[in-house]
């Protein structure tokens, strides 16, 4: 796994932004790692989607990455994750709360929470200018009213003064992108941004974030359980499952070749909008709770492959194809299990 | 399963809703027409996918249709009576046969109650039974959904999203009804979860012969579960068909948006997206005409004035739009995923086949029992 990823940065070493290695947190006086040795990295301008179902340990991965994990009763319990050359887990609080919000920034799930119902969206917008950018108040505002207009919010000057009730999901959802890009971070991370948009708004906003990031060379991390999302945006895909990485490569790779049998149990489980199939097949039973992980692979109770190394032995990611990785002791499936039972 | 009998059970007929804010003494009346004038006949033993953005009034609706809602304008026929103006008493036998699967599992189910009684409750109010027969029919419908029974004594809040939705689905069934609305069943869940609960209830309507209307926005899901699709907009209907034609190829310019919106699980897919401007406007003050005209490409002046009804286009398509003619289907395409390669797709089926046999080997120490198990179990 270590040894992938070190050949990764050789290649992109001028351009990496960010680099996760064998990043494990783990809950107080839980009996497993609620992510578990996760390793990956971001180059400047790249898009990485971070997939998986509830519980996999994706939102969790992303706040510690913010440093917005409450510890305790999270912590750290090994790994590195090095931004712009800095080693982020060893920097004092006030350094990391100067990168936040500056250098790297976080849209959530649902805007409507985040933001602040008794602020202005034009006040909450230059209040993040005004924190990180030594300006006047009045600049800030200019700079907010840009940032509306950017996101494409129609009458944005009109807009400046309302309130986040007074705009639609869509809506809110671009100024909280106007909020996060407001001072030009290297790094956004964006959690299930869309998962409450309808469809024709997810695309807005979808393009919206795409347009956005050509201009502004912005690395982004978008984490999802969507896949028609992820075969969107992405440029690099991590899937996700019990707080591991089971699979991860370029878009193409794992759209085209995926060798985890839990993305091609994800893969399977949607309608398909092509030809109508009769049943869907599905992923047995659910996500294991943290007091009864399995100690070998933790997919091992839902796989239909299950053997007897997979139950005793947690696989490794390992190289399939060039920067195209899976923790699959069965990998790749077609060589070791015939069709035939 | 597809139309075994083409006779309506369930008709909507210039059905409308409309919800009046403020009012107090310094406040002036509004009013929400959230469902205007539909017509929609549901037929027996279909499954009907009302389909559209969030505030174009698919939910109430569907609340309408079963008259969890009162109806201010119009009529629902069922079985031929009209019940928009029942009253109570005779309301609550129909109660019976109409039933209704609520999108939040987490919300809908009462945490006081254990699981057995939430499922037992409607067998109570609609039943002769006695205890021992309820207790043992509660028993069968939480295996049929894929739960053991001795989760009965239980309480919501010791379930999964996906077991919720079970348990929410096993009420529905208790008063053994003929038809079930299900608002948005799986929106809720995750993906590989969504696909359980899916098979469940497409199991469950073959076996129960029920009539289905599925509220949803994910248009794959509906794709694959339904047999026709009215596509609504601002309150109205303004494509209703077989799921087939109007996905195969979309007449009214909004539906046609909603196809190219669609996220497709295939890199580089979604070509032409994002071509639907703006947020769907207030239905506190619909545009005038066309309700969709401020949206529209196709968009004239006829469109501002002159709201357009539904008409029949093709085979039992209906579609309101004035310019369905000019709108032309090569905009667009039917959405596909394109072909794996050899490799991928002998690990797809390896996966189709080994989690089959995997499921008919008896049941697996995970709570969750699927429904394949479970038939096979009986078997």
């Amino acid at each position: 796994m270590v040894e992938s990823l070190e050949m990764q940065s050789d290649v992109t070493a001028g351009s990496r932004l960010l680099t996760v290695e064998n990043l494990a947190i783990r809950f107080k006086n839980a009996t497993a790692n609620t992510v578990d040795g996760i390793s990956f990295g971001v180059d400047r301008g790249e898009t990485l989607c971070i997939v998986g179902e509830s519980g996999c340990g994706k939102s969790i991965s992303a706040l510690a990455l913010m440093g917005l994990l409450p510890m305790p009763p999270a912590e750290i319990a090994s790994g590195r994750i090095s931004f712009d050359q800095k080693d982020l887990l060893s920097l004092p609080a006030k350094t990391r709360a100067d990168l936040r919000g500056d250098r790297m920034a976080m849209i959530f799930q649902e805007p409507m929470t985040s933001l602040n119902p008794s602020f202005r969206i034009g006040d909450q917008i230059a209040e993040g200018v005004l924190r990180h950018r030594a300006v006047s108040p009045a600049d800030a505002r200019r700079r907010a009213l840009e940032m509306l207009e950017r996101v494409k919010i129609p009458a944005a000057s009109e807009r400046l003064d309302d309130y986040s009730h007074q705009l639609s999901g869509g809506m809110r959802q671009r100024v909280m992108i106007a909020m996060a890009l407001a001072n030009d971070p290297d790094l956004l991370i964006a959690d299930e941004p869309t998962t409450a948009l309808d469809v024709t708004i997810q695309a807005q906003i979808l393009d919206l974030m795409r347009t956005l990031q050509q201009e502004t060379g912005t690395a982004l991390i978008m984490i999802t359980h969507d896949l028609g999302v992820v075969a969107e945006i992405a440029d690099q895909v991590a899937v996700m499952y019990a707080g591991k990485i089971v699979e991860q490569g370029p878009v193409q790779a794992i759209f085209d070749d995926p060798q985890h049998p839990y993305t091609i149990g994800l893969m399977s489980s949607l309608p398909s909008l092509g030809e109508r199939q009769s049943r869907l097949t599905t992923i047995a039973g659910m996500v294991p709770t943290i007091d009864r992980m399995p100690s070998g692979c933790r997919f091992a109770p839902r796989c239909p492959f299950t053997t007897v190394t997979c139950e005793a032995q947690a696989p490794a990611l390992s190289a399939v194809s060039d920067r195209h990785l899976a923790a699959c002791h069965l990998a790749p499936l077609e060589n070791h299990l015939a069709e035939a039972l | 399963m597809k139309h075994f009998a083409q006779d309506t059970i369930l008709e909507a007929r210039g059905l409308g809703r409309t919800f009046t804010r403020g009012g107090g003494l310094f406040q002036q009346r509004t009013f929400v027409r959230a469902v205007d004038g539909v017509d929609l006949a549901v037929r027996r033993g279909e499954t009907l996918a009302i389909v559209g953005e969030s505030g174009c009034g698919k939910s109430t609706l569907a609340r309408t249709l079963v008259r969890l809602l009162e109806p201010t304008k119009g009529q629902v026929l069922y079985e031929g009576n009209d019940i928009a103006h029942l009253p109570a008493r005779d309301m609550r036998r129909l109660r019976k046969d109409l039933q209704f699967v609520f999108q939040d599992p987490f919300s809908s189910l009462n945490p006081r109650m254990t699981v057995g009684a939430i499922v037992e409750e409607p067998l109570t109010v609609h039943t002769q039974d006695n205890k021992t027969t309820r207790r043992q029919k509660v028993a069968g419908l939480l295996q049929r959904v894929g739960l053991r029974s001795s989760m009965a004594d239980r309480y919501p809040h010791e379930f999964s999203g996906g077991q919720r939705q079970r348990i929410g689905i096993a009420r529905a069934l208790a008063s053994d009804p003929s038809v079930i609305v299900a608002d948005e069943p799986v929106s809720a869940l995750d993906v590989s979860v969504q696909a359980q609960v899916i098979n469940l209830l497409e199991d469950l309507k073959s076996e129960f012969n029920l009539t289905l209307i599925l509220i949803a926005h994910d248009l794959a899901v509906i794709r694959h579960m339904s047999d026709r699709v009215a596509v609504m907009y601002l309150g109205e209907v303004v494509e209703i068909g077989d799921t087939e034609t109007v996905y195969g190829a979309p007449r009214h310019p909004y539906t046609q948006a909603l196809m190219r919106a669609i996220p497709v699980p295939a890199p580089g897919m979604r070509s032409m997206h994002a071509d639907l401007p703006g947020d769907i406007p207030s239905p506190l003050n619909p545009p005038s005409g066309c309700r969709f005209h401020t949206r529209c490409r196709q968009a004239d002046e006829r469109c501002g004035i002159d709201g357009p009804t539904l008409e029949t286009t093709d085979g039992t398509r209906q579609v309101a739009c004035h310019h369905w003619r000019k709108v032309t289907e090569d905009q667009t395409r039917q959405k596909q995923e394109p072909p794996r390669s050899v490799a991928t797709a002998k690990r797809f089926s390896l996966y189709r086949e080994w989690s089959r046999k995997k499921m008919s080997n008896g049941p697996s120490s995970s709570p969750v029992v699927t429904t394949t198990q479970r038939k096979d179990k009986n078997a």
